[in-house]
């Protein structure tokens, strides 16, 4: 009997809770507005795994982009190219890949990895990928599975025993059309079509003859480098076999320096490229995730909340507030040196856990504690693309100075937000805002 | 269970159109549970009520270790609960020991709404302790283990399972004694 009961909620109760829910989602949306909209591109850059990805892609990129160079002196003409390469409907090919990265002056650090990558138009992209085994050889180190067809990303990190499978209709959700970057990234595309090249003349890779093209313009470059460091350069190379007119080498070579003088570059080689290999469906399907591996967090959109909870974990680690939070392409290097600087409770157990680690685990490991605090960068640097005139006080500002303006942001003509020094959040008019801003410390 | 997984990862990613969703598929249910428990529609309807506000301000927070609809159930549960305590502290007097008047058998709401049988077991239920009332509901309606239910109201599972069989036992007794 107890069963059978059954009430209606009322009209009132839907009408109430509807509107509750709409006024959640016009709040989200004002507050979306400022939200970084991150481009699934800046998302695959972030992910140490998906990185892997981005070579094969940077390979159709820049073949798209040749069509826009004109047919070379020898005669092969790059347009003809690039509609050899739209026919392809798969390929196979290698990448090597190697960065070194300068987190401090005296700390350098190096990641290398090879992978294999199967692409195809119809079902999407694989990667394998290895690392050096520090007991000699190479050790699987992640795999990762995009299907176009089912919109999903399965990525298996094995040197971190994680998972992730995300949707990647969540990307079309909160970015509208950027999915289109997924297939035809047009940061790489726009880069391609504006730099100058030399024809590199006739020679032979693998018995293969081939013809070479090289720009060192460093308006060429994939969304790897990162454009606001200072310095670029960039040496790019590709050959396109004379016979079929397919390319079958890529070379990129980029480095900057940022904005603390810490030199980045980077180095990939596609090689052993195959056109329209054959290939079954099976190949893309993931394979089951090994007992024991974790749940991977994935970076979701980052907000006020997910700021102030970066802002915690800076006075956690640092017991202060970083000093600048503009540098997203930096951040690992910013949060590693405040770390080892820091004499924090946090900080200093993390230190004895992390002892006798390579420095590479280390940096992993302190980046894992760390990870609010990218998000605060990326809040951040989604404010600035946004002009949502962002400004930070961390330099000056610190936990103790609970009613000075920490972060800001503007909401509207009328209306900022602040986040102050003890973390509490309001909504403050422009005038309000300038007296707030006027009694800061210099 | 799939599509409620789904409908709380897409609610996690800020997209909060899903609670229109989750609030249709189970707002019956919630609103009955809620009456059974407090014995007043106009409560229940609170109750819910506010839980949606809490789920909403939940959003990319929320993270679903059993069902969603024992989740919700679980909310509606402590809130009404919060309810209770809290009438009872208004009223000075325990509120079970009160016979508030729509838990009255001949409340014309209850008749309306679940017919003559449904309307005595609604006012029998009212007569329970609400600690009793609360075991025997959430674990015949909403089907919740005795284990679940003692660690929401923070006693022993023996303790919750004497509370079923008292609540039982009563129901029966003042049903019988009402159908005759």
């Amino acid at each position: 009997m107890i069963k059978k009961l059954q009430l209606k909620a009322s009209a009132e109760l839907d009408k109430r809770v509807h509107d509750d829910i709409s006024a959640a989602l016009t709040k989200s949306e004002q507050t979306k507005s400022v939200q970084p909209q991150p481009n699934i591109w800046r998302t695959i850059m972030k992910s140490p795994i998906t990185k892997l990805a981005t070579a094969a892609i940077v390979i159709i990129a820049c073949v798209i982009g040749l069509s826009l160079w004109r047919t070379t002196s020898s005669g092969i003409a790059l347009a003809d190219v690039l509609a050899r390469v739209e026919q392809v409907k798969a390929f196979r090919c290698k990448v090597s890949f190697t960065m070194n990265d300068q987190i401090a002056p005296d700390k350098p650090y190096q990641f290398e990895v090879r992978s294999t990558i199967l692409l195809s138009r119809e079902y999407g992209l694989k990667v394998n990928a290895e690392t050096p085994d520090p007991n000699g050889g190479w050790m699987p180190y992640a795999e990762t599975y995009i299907s176009d067809e089912k919109k999903t990303c399965v990525e298996i990190a094995h040197t971190k025993k994680k998972y992730v499978r995300e949707e990647l209709d969540y990307y079309a959700e909160t970015q509208g059309d950027q999915e289109e970057d997924w297939s035809d990234p047009g940061t790489i595309l726009k880069a391609i079509i504006a730099c100058k090249y030399e024809n590199l003349g006739r020679s032979t890779i693998d018995g293969v003859e081939v013809e070479g093209f090289r720009t060192t313009d460093p308006n060429c470059r994939s969304p790897v480098s990162e454009s606001r460091w200072s310095n670029p350069q960039v040496d790019v190379k590709l050959w396109v076999d004379v016979k079929t007119r397919l390319p079958v080498r890529f070379e990129e070579f980029s480095s900057s320096v940022d904005e603390r003088g810490n030199t980045h570059s980077q180095r990939q080689v596609v090689h052993d490229v195959e056109w329209d290999v054959p290939f079954t469906a099976a190949e893309f399907e993931p394979p089951p995730v090994p007992d024991g591996y974790e749940v991977l967090d994935v970076p979701r959109l980052n907000d006020e909340e997910t700021a102030i909870q970066g802002l915690k974990r800076c006075i956690e680690l640092f017991g202060n507030y970083l000093e600048n939070i503009s540098d997203d392409a930096g951040a690992k290097g910013i949060i590693f040196f405040a770390f080892e600087k820091s004499e924090t409770s946090t900080a200093l157990r993390l230190k004895e856990e992390i002892k006798g680690l390579t420095g590479e685990e280390k940096l992993d490991r302190v980046s894992d504690a760390g990870e609010p605090i990218f998000r605060l960068i990326w809040f951040y640097v989604g404010l600035v693309q946004d002009k949502k005139e962002p400004a930070y006080y961390g330099k000056t500002v610190t936990p103790k100075d609970a009613d000075k303006v920490l972060l800001r942001w503007k909401v509207s003509d009328s209306e900022y937000r602040v986040i102050f020094g003890d973390l509490r959040a309001e909504t403050v008019t422009p005038e309000k805002l300038a007296e707030l801003e006027a009694g800061l410390p210099k | 269970m799939l599509e409620d997984k789904l409908l709380i990862w897409k609610f996690n990613r800020g997209n909060l159109n899903v609670l229109r969703g989750i609030y249709e598929k189970y707002k019956d249910d919630l609103v009955t549970l809620a009456a059974a428990l407090l014995n007043d529609v106009s409560s229940a309807e609170d109750v819910v009520h506010e839980v949606f506000v809490s789920f909403i301000e939940s959003s990319r927070k929320f993270r679903l270790t059993g069902t969603l609809k024992g989740y919700l159930a679980t909310c509606v549960a402590n809130n009404a609960r919060n309810k209770n305590k809290a009438r009872r502290t208004h009223r000075g007097i325990a509120f079970d020991q009160a016979s508030p008047a729509k838990a009255d058998s001949n409340n014309p709401e209850f008749h309306a709404i679940f017919g003559e049988e449904l309307s005595q077991l609604s006012w029998a239920l009212g007569q329970l302790p609400y600690e009793q009332r609360e075991v025997l509901i959430l674990h015949t309606y909403s089907g919740m283990r005795f284990k679940t239910i003692a660690q929401q109201q923070s006693v022993s599972i023996n303790t919750v399972q004497g509370r079923y069989r008292y609540a039982l036992d009563k129901l029966r007794s003042m049903l019988n004694g009402e159908i005759k």
